[in-house]
């Protein structure tokens, strides 16, 4: 019953191997055994997405994930996007915009945006709205964290644009 | 009782919306919550809660439970009574409704803690908590509060004698003959079921004793008043100088982390007495039935009595407020209310008898309003009611009824006072912006052209701020302890670089920018950058008196302390640049962040260099200036008077009160009863704004509770006192899809009794919404004579109302 | 809300799962998407002693277009559903469907058969498959038996699928190309299980009703397909007014529990509501395509 079983991740580039037992859940094994507290738990029953981490670039509850699931896995928790000392995009728009009050649920959220830009790089506002309503938030009522995605969204078609040979840059000046 | 106020005009930080200080550290995933902190050697609890709503406890074996894998104790609650005391309880008779934390011989609701497991895991403690086993004797549960009342009810606390924990009527101005003098009177019964703060972190505390020092740490979430942690060292049975809280970010509260301090007193007393840190966090099912703040739970029986202009004149109600198993706070949530009781009217007398009933529910606590949010939807309710039976427009009796802006201050029925006011300008701004008069017409198209019933609402009314300690007991001629004191505190201390550090004492984060207020305050003051202040928490055993957010007093108790601590920094720096300058005090002024001669402004010393010469060079200084830069302010409440000994006045208790106009539009599915938001206006007025963004996310916050209250949000409990709402499957909390976009503006009517005219603003968008939306159902369903009464409106209650209301169109069919 | 302990098997093959499940019998239990499984875990209201990992099981994850039927693997997840261009094309009401359960992010985990499997009464992949018609795989330790989805459905989170089994694949039916397609629900939130929903699957032949399916969800123990109303559908020109008569029919029978998102009363008037919805969308997608 409570055998160990292999871990082996890469979180945020990061390899990790532990063992633990099957019932381990992933939200725990990132706070605990790999000391990432930035994930966040809020209702352990899959509703509220506190808890949200990217598996392979897709967005799971880690809260109603086992940590053997992710085995062999490529997690993002939100200490993964920051880079070299700068922050991510969504992490100055969040900050720009005030997307966020208590930051309880801000890690899931952030992630989740990022999911969102990463399939859909111009959503409307109200793609916006649908996509996030996955996560809950009690601070803000969602307004500044549209505001944030969409001031994020921006920034990296922007940066996605600049990133492209000059002379179509120029052009679009 | 005025305070120094910057002029608006030479303001730099103060009205700025800079992006927020504390960020960086949420952002990152840094945010240091309670549970992210370990200990070497931490142990873990979980509680085992009461299934039961009542029931006696006849015995509980944890042999087993004490044997399994990885457990280092059980506690039950009958041996948690040897360890500790009972809680601390502001309530009346608290030696009737004895309340531990711990249930030791009865539980009294689903979900009451009763014992406890430590372990080296979480989860080694959950299997060990499986694993105890306990003989219940269930009782008769009390549930409804109008039943628990009556003679033959079952008790809630055998010794109280009664399920009424408290009850009296209030009468204040002359209720009979404005009664009396009135052409026309309303009666109505209304219902606002419970819900409450439900933030995404749990209370959680992290507690370890050192037996050498004989130090109490507890790391916890939960604000702490420090003025009152001798109450919580009692209940530890400890020395109250050897309890040392250390406040933690919290992830959200809105009222629920005021004071919660179960979760501290069980980690407190299992690490004193294992010798080893302890933490328990509450898992969301703890917080939903046992975290002792649930919000007001009220059924209101009220006549409201005007004249056929539309003068409204006085009113008179019963209010039952159903407060679970426990009254931590005695009726304080109804001191909120008759804070703002007559809304921004003119109305001249009020009799209000409150009856608080025990039941077997989890106990009331704070949220967002603490009470005064309830009296916002009764009184408006009331007026919409009135302006129906006098087939006047609902805008048109608000505004003959204000209070005008030359009465102010103005001192309402019950005694408190409205600093400042002026409500014209909010409605007529909220009215402008949403179009009134087009969406009368509008309504109208949609319903004959395309069938929908969309409808707009409105209220006007009070954000009551800052309350003093009075209204916890002015409920009783003889209250056991006067307390008057609450205060707020801070220490700025500049260091030898003229770097600032403001040192805060209460558990001041709650998601509420409270750094960010600091920084813009104290950047104000002394003329630096905000970005520059470093912002610190103290723990409670060094700490200065402080009593951190709730009742939306944080900005405005900080602002005073601030100003209070930089004067006194200012003074010093004042008599150093003197004698570095040579000149006379009187002859300096502060400008430019340093201190200069006034008529020869190239003579100055800014305030790094002042502080440098105040660390460094104590022989070169006037023999009387210590070394150092530092000062503390604990600021008091600047205006709070005594209630008159028959309790016909209360005094001035919450006098800094803000005002504002919400209007939604909605349309209503009549086949489902949802109700979806077309557009949804407010306009606010909290006096100077320090961070008008910030501001901004407080009120749309707010409105989303607001809204949530409204049609989403319920503890139910059914006839046995389950709760059948204890996970979030069935709480329901608004997502992105059910809060709209808020259009937003602001007036500013300063308060003239606060630094900077700073009125508190953190909760009035909870305050408003309900009453704004119910008025806008009624109007989209004014064919049907619709009126929410009730509160949530669920679709399914309001597709009964449609029903109703279309029977008694059609009542032969 | 931690889980109770349990022995973890992760088999890389069908086969070796199938074997697996038979030899723990009651004791094991299928770990797919988990999205409903573990929360009930976590609450410690399911405690299976072992669990059974399917998500290795490469060879169970296709959505694909098979003789004639779109067929579901076991870890096919619902979000693959809903990007299938198979689907759209053979079993569009499907993709409808999936949209409405819960949120993405449940999603890209939670696997089709497994809301089969799971059979909540409010679920909506339960239904659509009832209305589109077709049988699941399940296998077993005697081999692989199918039952159509109009047997599989036995009561509230109860399925003809015996201990040891495992739902393998379900397989909807084709329906013509020309069919309209409805799918409407009506939930608290966004994203929350149905109060009450109806699936509908209308198709033409000229003006009239040649074939049409409905099912209803939140309402019954099951999700439900009302035959009568169907009956009653079939030959007419769906008219509004033989709409709201097959809706009335549809609901006469219906005895839905009352809980705290409505009562029985009121989830009979959603689902009226939704049933007039789901057979005028469906209606206006049939006549679209027969031009």
């Amino acid at each position: 019953m409570n055998e160990l079983h292999p871990v082996a991740v890469t979180v945020n580039g990061t390899p990790y191997e532990r063992h633990v037992e099957a019932r381990r859940l992933l939200v725990d094994f990132l706070r605990e055994d790999l000391g990432l507290v930035g994930t966040h738990i809020g209702c352990e029953h899959g509703v509220c997405g506190t808890c949200t981490v990217l598996m392979d670039g897709e967005s799971i509850r880690s809260c109603i994930t086992f940590a053997v699931q992710a085995n062999g896995h490529e997690l993002m928790t939100v200490e993964g996007l920051a880079a070299d000392g700068r922050m991510h995009p969504l992490q100055e728009a969040f900050w720009e915009q005030q997307g966020l009050q208590c930051g309880y649920c801000t890690p899931g959220m952030l992630l989740r945006a990022k999911e969102l830009l990463a399939e859909n790089p111009d959503p409307t506002r109200e793609e916006v709205r649908e996509a996030v309503a996955s996560n809950l938030c009690r601070c803000t009522g969602y307004q500044f964290i549209l505001d944030a995605v969409l001031e994020a969204a921006k920034v990296i078609r922007h940066e996605a644009a600049a990133s492209v040979e000059p002379a179509r840059v120029a052009q679009e000046v | 009782m005025a305070t120094e106020v910057t002029e608006a005009r030479t303001r730099k930080w103060v009205g700025k919306s800079i992006r927020r200080v504390e960020d960086p550290r949420f952002l990152l995933g840094r945010g240091g919550y309670v549970d992210d902190l370990t200990l070497p050697g931490m142990l873990h609890a979980a509680v085992l809660r009461s299934p039961h709503a009542h029931a006696i406890i006849k015995s509980v074996d944890v042999t087993a439970a004490r044997q399994a894998p990885g457990v280092a104790a059980v506690v039950t609650g009958a041996e948690a009574a040897e360890l500790c005391n009972p809680m601390p309880d502001f309530g009346p008779a608290p030696d009737k409704h004895v309340w531990r934390c711990l249930a030791a011989d009865r539980v009294r609701y689903v979900g009451e803690g009763m014992a406890v497991v430590v372990a080296d895991s979480r989860y080694s403690a959950e299997d060990a908590r499986d694993l105890i086993e306990v003989d219940y004797e269930p009782l008769p549960a009390v549930v409804d509060p109008e039943e628990a009342v009556e003679s033959g009810s079952p008790l809630v606390h055998e010794a109280l004698g009664s399920n009424v924990a408290y009850e009296r009527t209030f009468t204040f101005g002359d209720v009979d003959r404005d009664f009396a003098e009135a052409e026309v009177v309303v009666r109505d019964r209304l219902r606002w079921h419970r819900s409450g703060a439900q933030p995404l972190e749990t209370v959680g505390a992290l507690a370890s004793y050192d037996a050498g020092t004989g130090m109490l740490d507890i790391h916890c979430n939960s604000l702490t008043f420090t003025h009152f942690l001798f109450m919580l060292a009692g209940t530890l049975k400890i020395p109250s100088n050897k309890l040392n809280i250390q406040p933690h970010s919290a992830g959200g509260s809105f009222g629920s982390k005021f004071w919660a301090v179960k979760v501290a007193a069980v980690a407190g007393m299992l690490a004193k007495n294992l010798g080893r840190p302890v933490k328990l966090v509450e898992d969301r099912v703890d917080n939903m039935s046992n975290s002792d703040h649930h919000g007001s739970d009220r059924i209101y029986d009220i006549e409201l009595a005007a004249m056929r202009d539309g003068t409204l004149r006085t009113f008179r109600l019963k209010v039952v407020d159903d407060y679970g198993a426990y009254i931590q706070f005695g009726t304080g949530t109804h001191g909120n209310s008759l804070a703002q009781v007559v809304g921004p009217y003119r109305i001249g007398s009020v009799q209000y008898q409150v009856q608080a009933v025990l039941t077997n529910k989890c106990q009331q606590g704070a949220y967002r309003g603490f009470g005064s949010e309830v009296t916002n939807w009764m009184l408006e309710r009331m007026v919409d009611l009135v302006a129906g039976e006098l087939g006047m427009d609902r805008v048109d009796i608000r505004r003959r009824n204000f209070i005008a802006p030359d009465q102010f201050p103005y001192f309402i029925p019950t005694g408190n006072m409205y600093d400042s006011g002026n409500y014209e300008p909010v409605l007529d701004r909220a009215l402008e912006m949403i179009d009134w008069g087009y969406w009368q017409g509008e309504k109208e198209r949609l319903r004959r052209e395309e069938g929908r019933y969309v409808g707009i609402g409105i209220t006007s009314a009070q954000e009551r701020s800052v309350f003093s300690a009075t209204e916890f007991w002015f409920w009783f001629d003889e209250p056991s302890a006067k307390v008057t004191s609450s205060p707020e505190s801070v220490t700025l201390s500049v260091d030898a670089t003229g770097s600032v550090t403001a040192t805060l004492y209460s558990n001041a984060f709650w998601g509420n920018s409270a750094e960010t207020m600091v920084a813009q305050l104290v950047a104000e003051e002394l003329d630096v950058e905000p970005t520059s202040v470093s912002v610190v928490y103290s723990g409670s055993n060094r700490s200065l008196p402080a009593t951190g957010p709730g009742g939306s007093r944080f900005t405005v108790m900080v602002a005073g302390a601030v100003n209070g601590a930089s004067a006194r920094i200012k003074e010093k720096a004042r008599r150093v640049a003197g004698h570095l300058l040579e000149a006379d005090v009187a002859d300096l002024e502060w400008a430019d962040g340093g201190f200069r001669v006034k008529g020869t402004p190239e003579r100055s010393k800014g305030l790094a260099e002042i502080a440098a010469w105040c660390h460094l060079f104590k022989h070169s200084l006037p023999d009387d200036i210590e070394s150092g830069l530092e000062a503390d302010k604990v600021y008091d409440h600047p205006y709070t008077t005594m209630p008159s000994d028959d309790r016909s006045n209360l005094g001035v208790f919450y006098p800094f009160v803000g005002h504002a106009c919400h209007i939604p539009v909605v349309e209503v599915d009549v086949d489902t009863g949802q109700v979806t938001f077309l557009r949804y206006v407010a306009v606010h007025d909290a006096g100077t704004m320090v961070n008008p963004r910030s501001l901004d996310g407080q009120i749309i916050g707010g409105t989303a509770q607001g809204l949530g209250t409204t049609l989403l949000e319920e503890y139910v409990y059914d006839k046995e006192g389950q709760l059948l709402t204890s996970s979030y499957m069935d709480y329901l909390i608004p997502t992105a899809m059910e809060v709209p976009d808020l259009e937003i503006d602001h007036k500013v009517t300063p308060s003239p009794f606060t630094v900077h005219g700073i009125k508190g603003a953190g909760e009035g968008g909870r305050m408003m919404a309900p009453a704004a939306v119910c008025s806008a159902i009624d109007d989209a369903l004014s064919e049907f004579g619709v009126r929410c009464r009730e509160l949530p409106v669920t679709p399914a209650r309001l597709l009964t109302l449609i029903d109703e209301g279309r029977a008694r169109q059609s009542p032969h069919l | 809300m931690k889980p109770a302990s349990f022995v973890y098997h992760a088999p890389a093959t069908a086969a070796e799962t199938v074997a697996t499940l038979t030899e723990l019998g009651e004791e094991g239990r299928v770990l797919a998407g988990g999205q409903s499984l573990v929360p009930l875990m976590n609450f410690r209201l399911a405690q299976p002693a072992h669990l059974v990992d399917i998500n290795r099981v490469e060879e169970l994850d296709y959505v694909r277009a098979d003789d004639g039927s779109l067929a579901i693997g076991a870890r096919a997840r619902q979000a693959a559903l809903e990007r299938s261009s198979e689907a759209r094309s053979l079993a569009p009401l499907l993709v409808e469907a999936a949209k409405w359960v819960a949120h993405p992010p449940i999603r890209h985990r939670g696997t089709v058969c497994g809301s089969i499997a799971h059979a909540d009464p409010a679920a909506e992949l339960p239904a659509a498959m009832l209305a589109q018609g077709g049988e699941v795989v399940i296998a077993g330790g005697a081999g692989e038996r199918r039952v159509p989805f109009a047997s599989l459905f036995l009561g509230p989170f109860s399925t003809a699928l015996q201990p040891g089994e495992l739902l393998k694949e379900a397989r909807a039916e084709r329906w013509p190309d020309d069919t309209g397609h409805a799918f409407v629900e009506v939930a608290r939130r966004h994203g929350d299980f149905a109060v009450a929903g109806a699936a509908a699957l209308v198709h033409m032949d000229g003006p009239v009703i040649a074939r049409v399916a409905l099912a209803l969800f939140g309402v019954a123990a099951t999700p439900v397909r009302v035959g009568e109303a169907e009956r009653l559908l079939q030959g007419s020109s769906g008219s509004e007014d033989e709409i709201r008569e097959a809706a009335e029919v549809a609901v006469r029978d219906l005895t839905p529990s009352s809980d705290i998102h409505g009562s029985g009363r009121y989830r009979i008037q959603v689902a009226r509501s939704c049933i007039r919805r789901a057979l005028r969308e469906a209606l206006t997608s049939a006549r679209r395509h027969n031009g």
